[in-house]
């Protein structure tokens, strides 16, 4: 089992929730506001008037093999516009109950 | 869940309540009464007393002073003024605007109950008269016949009338100089005295046999009848058969003595229309009642009784209020519908879309209807006010709408999906479109608390304004982001454009301009030390020319009406009045081929009374209406008209005084008209009359001062009888019982009526003219003493001539004289500034107080109100804008482009040569707002960009480039919508002219120096600031740096 921890901005929800329906992942956690800063070039998103936009952020348990199309998906979203902003970070899971 | 992402996620709801908004404000709009101005009472109360026989000096010492001492004490007032005359004294309340007419009313009541013991005790119980708008007639009629003339009366009173009253909202219809029928008894002096007959014993004759006597019940058989005595006259042709009297044993009938006259009462007061002798009808409404609706519906009652009339009886039409508000409404419409439509093209060539240009336009009828609500709500009416405020709010309701849907657009662009692009793009944006909404409301919505006149007209556009802005920026926040997410088309980033298409047409021009603007903008940043002194040079000359603009009260607006009041010389008969007004009216008829109709009244109404409280009139005097044809039928103005008719006045030898005036649609009633008057306070009649003269004189020499009158009227004739009381003790007679036995013979006594169809028509008896024409035949006549004796006149006292003044004025209870001044051509301030040096120059008795009051007083009063209304717009947009930016400088920044966008506005009068009135002043109180707006969207940017790391340069000629658009968007809808307001040359454009033109003089103006101005500022004030900053913030977190070298 992995862990896939997607943050993306807000204007992407609609295609992260389809995303997630279409790769078959049906546990999640999310957190609707979350800040962050991209390591290059995103721009902040801080929901302030200087830097107005948020982002989101889920976190989703998935069998080994979902990882790849989720990580497929992830790029494709994020290659319609780079500023807008998506990113998947995967690790592994150590044990569930 | 805010607002905006509820209205993005529920699409019906959000539709359906705008949709019932809509609906609810069409329904109000259908509901709304369309009148000329906001209702307004204006706050005067009249109290008026009659003391029968008095002169006006005695009338100003026994009744007008004690009432005047009483009621100075009530509550709320705001002036006293009187007039005292002869056997009438008129005291005037003003008010202040915020009193409760009301409680005012029986304050004045409660307070006239303390003087009526005081009063001498032949006077009558004071009347109390609260003026009312709804007073004014609405419309106008003349009445002319020629056979029918002496039966009109009765003929209107049946047909015309009764039927025009039972119209919904019809306040009242009178008929003004309308004949009456009475049947005059004239008596033969030199008969009466041969057969021992006297007045009096002929007057109880006529009266007794006059009679119908209910005389108790006859039964008989199973019946019972009442049994009357049925005396009275059948036809007036019965009387002259009556007997009077007896001597020598022979009878003698009243035949022999009298010629009896069933005629129309002598006149002493002659109405003709177009030379046609008739009577003037007026119509006025309830207040509160529609009235276009009523006038057309009096119109269309005319025409349905026109036929039943006899065919001599011509109805005209003098006057239609209606009229003017008609077309100065339909013209004020049609302005509006242009705005609408510049303000689409705008949006259109700005953005270069058809969808989001119909999303943005959607806020326009939703925030106008709403508006619509308020008034209907309110009770308020569609007038020139209500629509000029929404011509104003148009161009400011989409630009809350263009903020929302240029952000949609930049993340729709970005390739973000419709609905989120619509929620996540209004949450950027959100805050800053309701703080310039604030900042419009900071200048709005003092408005809506200054009292008095223009409190009454500008409440409705402050909150007007308010009501359409603020629903603007709701609907910017929900309608515009859901039907943005619902109808905006998604367009492929690096599709193909047509060659001719809007990027390679519009699209590029918009680029150059952009580009343009960031070169000049870098330049003047560059250059600072040239710019600064350039802009202080062009805002000084600018400034200069308010020397050369000309200052009005209020604008007048040609509503295609003169009046002329011509006056001859005191105690001038009515005929040879009349023949004057004839010749006049020839030349009127010759010159003036766009007169329709005059209808002229002279002499005065021997009814008196309340119609003195509204115009002066004698025998002397004749007030004369013209109506002209329709202004786009004529080349002269009602202005040049009256000019000219005031020189062909002037050639007449025997007209001592004229006035020519030109009715325009003034505020309140009176107080409308544009004049001067030069207040004269002082006890001496001769002093103040001498220096009333001196000034006249004067003042008649400035350019441009037009009808200078003086209200104190010249001293009349008066004839007196002077008895001897001591033949008056010898007879046993005392000077009331002869006074009134002179009254009867001159004046006539009232011996019962003539009834028929219901109608009853006083008798009258006096003695024939030829025995009452000379002061010698004056003492001919015969009275009676109590022994029965016959006694002439002559034996008992002289009759005498004498000359006393007509009436007299005061003022806080002060003799008063005023000199009025009409400026004709020249603005009000000049005038009245050239007025103040002639008073100077003037040499006035230590005594006498010499001040300017009438419309200037107002205009002063105003000018007053205006600057602190403006001071306080300023210190609530620098609220607003302060916390706004969290700054103390940024607002500064901001409001440096304020004083650029007056001294647009005074350069703009000055090049139009139009002056500076009110209204104008309005535009620029307007300015505050749209200006400060503009200064917003840069500064806002600017801040922005520097926030995210921009160097100040750098960010300063980003948002230009960037805010550039968004600006000139902003400011071309108000340019373009006030242009048709600017142009428009119909009926009641003067009224709006002058804001149109300092609106578009003060924004082109102040756009072109904002977008330099406000960067330039912006660069100057916070350098400094912005590095001690960074400064600071290093220091506080000093202890990275030490670890870094610590180690």
């Amino acid at each position: 089992m992995k862990a896939v921890f997607i943050v993306f901005n807000q204007a992407n929800t609609e295609r992260v929730e389809y995303m997630l329906d279409h790769e078959g992942v049906r546990g999640f956690s999310w957190w609707e506001n979350v800040q962050g800063r991209g390591s290059n070039t995103g721009e902040p998103r801080k929901g302030t008037h200087t830097w107005p936009e948020m982002n989101s952020a889920l976190i989703a348990i998935v069998p080994d093999e979902k990882v790849k199309p989720i990580l497929k998906s992830v790029k494709n979203m994020d290659s319609i516009n780079e500023e807008v902003g998506v990113k998947a970070f995967v690790w592994n899971i150590e044990e569930m109950i | 869940m805010s607002i905006y992402k509820s209205a993005v996620q529920k699409p019906i709801t959000t539709m359906m309540i705008f949709v019932a908004v809509m609906v609810i404000g069409i329904y109000s709009l259908t509901r709304l009464p369309i009148d000329m101005y906001p209702e307004i009472e204006p706050p005067f109360i009249s109290v008026m007393t009659l003391y029968t026989g008095a002169n006006a000096a005695d009338i100003e010492i026994n009744v007008t002073k004690p009432i005047e001492d009483r009621l100075a004490s009530v509550d709320k007032l705001k002036e006293i003024t009187s007039a005292s005359y002869d056997n009438m004294s008129v005291v005037t309340l003003e008010f202040q605007w915020e009193a409760n007419l009301d409680e005012a009313v029986s304050d004045v009541r409660n307070s006239l109950d303390w003087v009526l013991s005081s009063l001498p005790d032949d006077a009558e119980r004071p009347n109390v008269f609260k003026f009312n708008t709804s007073m004014m007639p609405i419309m106008f009629f003349s009445v002319t016949a020629d056979h029918s003339y002496s039966g009109l009366e009765k003929i209107l009173d049946q047909k015309v009338v009764n039927a025009l009253n039972r119209i919904d909202g019809i306040g009242s219809v009178s008929i003004v100089g309308a004949p009456k029928r009475v049947v005059y008894v004239d008596l033969n002096q030199t008969k009466m005295d041969a057969y021992k007959l006297t007045v009096e014993q002929i007057g109880n004759v006529i009266t007794a046999e006059n009679l119908n006597v209910p005389s108790g019940n006859v039964k008989m058989g199973m019946d019972d009848y009442q049994l009357r005595v049925e005396g009275e006259f059948r036809e007036s042709s019965e009387i002259k058969e009556l007997l009077v009297g007896n001597y020598l044993g022979k009878n003698i009938y009243l035949k022999d003595i009298a010629s009896v006259r069933d005629t129309i009462k002598d006149i002493s007061l002659d109405q003709r229309v177009d030379g046609k002798q008739g009577l003037n009808m007026m119509v006025s409404k309830q207040s509160g009642a529609n009235t276009v609706k009523i006038a057309s519906a009096v119109k269309k009652e005319l025409e349905k009784i026109k036929p039943t009339l006899p065919p001599d009886i011509v109805v005209d039409e003098v006057f239609d209020s209606s009229k003017f508000i008609e077309n100065s409404i339909s013209n004020l419409s049609e302005t509006l519908m242009y705005e609408f439509l510049f303000v689409i093209l705008v949006v259109l060539f700005f953005l270069g879309r058809w969808r989001a240009m119909l999303i943005i336009v959607i806020t326009i009828p939703v925030s106008l209807l709403c508006s619509f609500i308020y008034l209907a709500v309110t009770g308020n009416s569609i007038n020139i006010i209500s629509l000029a405020s929404l011509s104003i709010a148009i161009g400011m309701v989409v630009d809350d709408a263009i903020v929302v849907l240029e952000n949609i657009t930049r993340h729709v662009e970005r390739g973000g999906s419709l609905r989120e692009s619509a929620i996540y793009a209004t949450n950027e944006v959100w805050l800053s479109v309701i703080a310039t909404t604030l900042v419009v409301a900071a200048v709005f919505v003092p408005l809506t608390m200054i009292s008095g006149m223009m409190g009454v007209m500008f409440k409705q556009l402050g909150w007007i304004v308010t009501i359409a802005v603020v629903t603007s920026t709701v609907a910017a926040i929900t309608i515009v982001p859901m039907l943005a997410s619902k109808f905006m088309k998604v367009k492929p980033a690096n599709r193909k454009f047509m060659r001719f298409g809007y990027v390679n047409t519009v699209g590029r021009l918009l680029d150059f301009i952009d580009r343009g603007y960031a070169k000049i903008l870098s330049w003047c940043l560059t250059h600072k030390k040239i710019v600064i002194p350039a802009l202080l040079f062009v805002f000084v000359s600018s400034m200069y020319t308010l020397k050369f603009v000309g200052i009005d009260f209020m604008p007048q607006a040609d509503q295609g009406r003169l009046t002329a009041m011509i006056e001859l010389q005191t105690g001038t008969r009515v005929e040879e009045t009349m023949k004057t007004v004839r010749d006049f009216e020839k030349v009127v008829r010759e010159k003036y081929p766009e007169v329709t109709t005059i209808s002229s009244s002279t002499g005065s109404n021997d009814e008196g009374g309340v119609s003195a409280l509204f115009s002066t009139n004698g025998s002397n005097i004749s007030n004369i209406t013209f109506r002209l044809v329709d202004l786009k039928d004529r080349k002269r103005s009602v202005f040049q008209i009256a000019e000219e008719m005031r020189a062909d006045l002037k050639k007449y030898p025997e007209i001592i005084n004229y006035s020519v005036t030109a009715a325009s649609g003034g505020i309140g009633g009176g107080s409308g008209d544009n004049s001067i008057s030069v207040e004269i306070f002082g006890y001496d009649f001769d002093k103040t009359n001498k220096v009333a003269a001196e000034l006249k004189r004067r003042i008649d020499t400035i350019k441009g001062a037009a009808n200078v009158q003086i209200s104190r009227k010249n001293d009349r004739p008066e004839l007196q009888i002077r008895f001897d009381k001591e033949k008056l003790r010898q007879h046993g007679l005392t000077s009331s019982s002869v006074s009134m036995s002179v009254r009867n013979r001159v004046d006539g006594m009232i011996s019962g009526h003539l009834r028929e169809e219901g109608e009853e028509y006083d008798i009258i008896v006096r003695l024939e003219e030829d025995s009452r024409n000379s002061i010698q035949k004056l003492e001919e006549m015969t009275v009676s003493t109590p022994q029965g004796e016959q006694i002439k006149l002559r034996e008992l006292g002289k009759v005498e001539e004498y000359w006393s003044p007509p009436n007299i004025s005061h003022k806080r209870k002060e003799r008063i004289v005023t000199i009025s001044v009409t400026p004709s051509g020249v603005p009000l301030g000049t005038i009245a500034g050239q007025i103040q040096e002639i008073i100077a120059q003037t040499e006035i008795p230590q005594e006498l107080l010499v001040s300017i009051g009438g419309s200037y007083e107002d205009l002063q009063e105003s000018n007053q109100n205006m600057a602190l209304l403006m001071l306080m717009s300023l210190m609530l947009v620098f609220i607003v804008m302060a916390s706004q930016f969290e700054s103390f400088s940024s607002p500064f920044v901001i409001m440096f482009s304020i004083p650029f966008s007056f001294a647009g506005s005074f350069l703009a009068l000055f090049l139009t040569g139009t002056t500076m009135d009110m209204i104008a002043m309005l535009g620029m109180i307007l300015l505050i707002g749209i200006v400060v707006k503009n200064g917003i969207v840069l500064v806002d940017y600017i801040n922005l960009m520097r926030d995210r790391g921009m160097k100040l340069y750098e960010a300063i000629a980003v948002s230009g480039r960037s805010r550039l658009r968004p600006v000139l968007m902003t400011a071309l809808t108000t340019i373009l919508g006030m242009l048709p307001m600017a142009l428009s040359t119909g009926e009641g454009s003067e009224i709006w002219v002058p804001m149109g033109i300092s609106v578009i003089g003060g924004l082109t103006f102040s756009t072109m120096i904002t977008l330099i101005v406000v960067p330039v500022m912006y660069a100057i004030v916070s350098k400094s600031g912005e590095r001690d900053k960074n400064r600071k913030i290093r220091k506080r977190f000093k202890f990275l740096d030490e670890n870094e070298t610590g180690n």
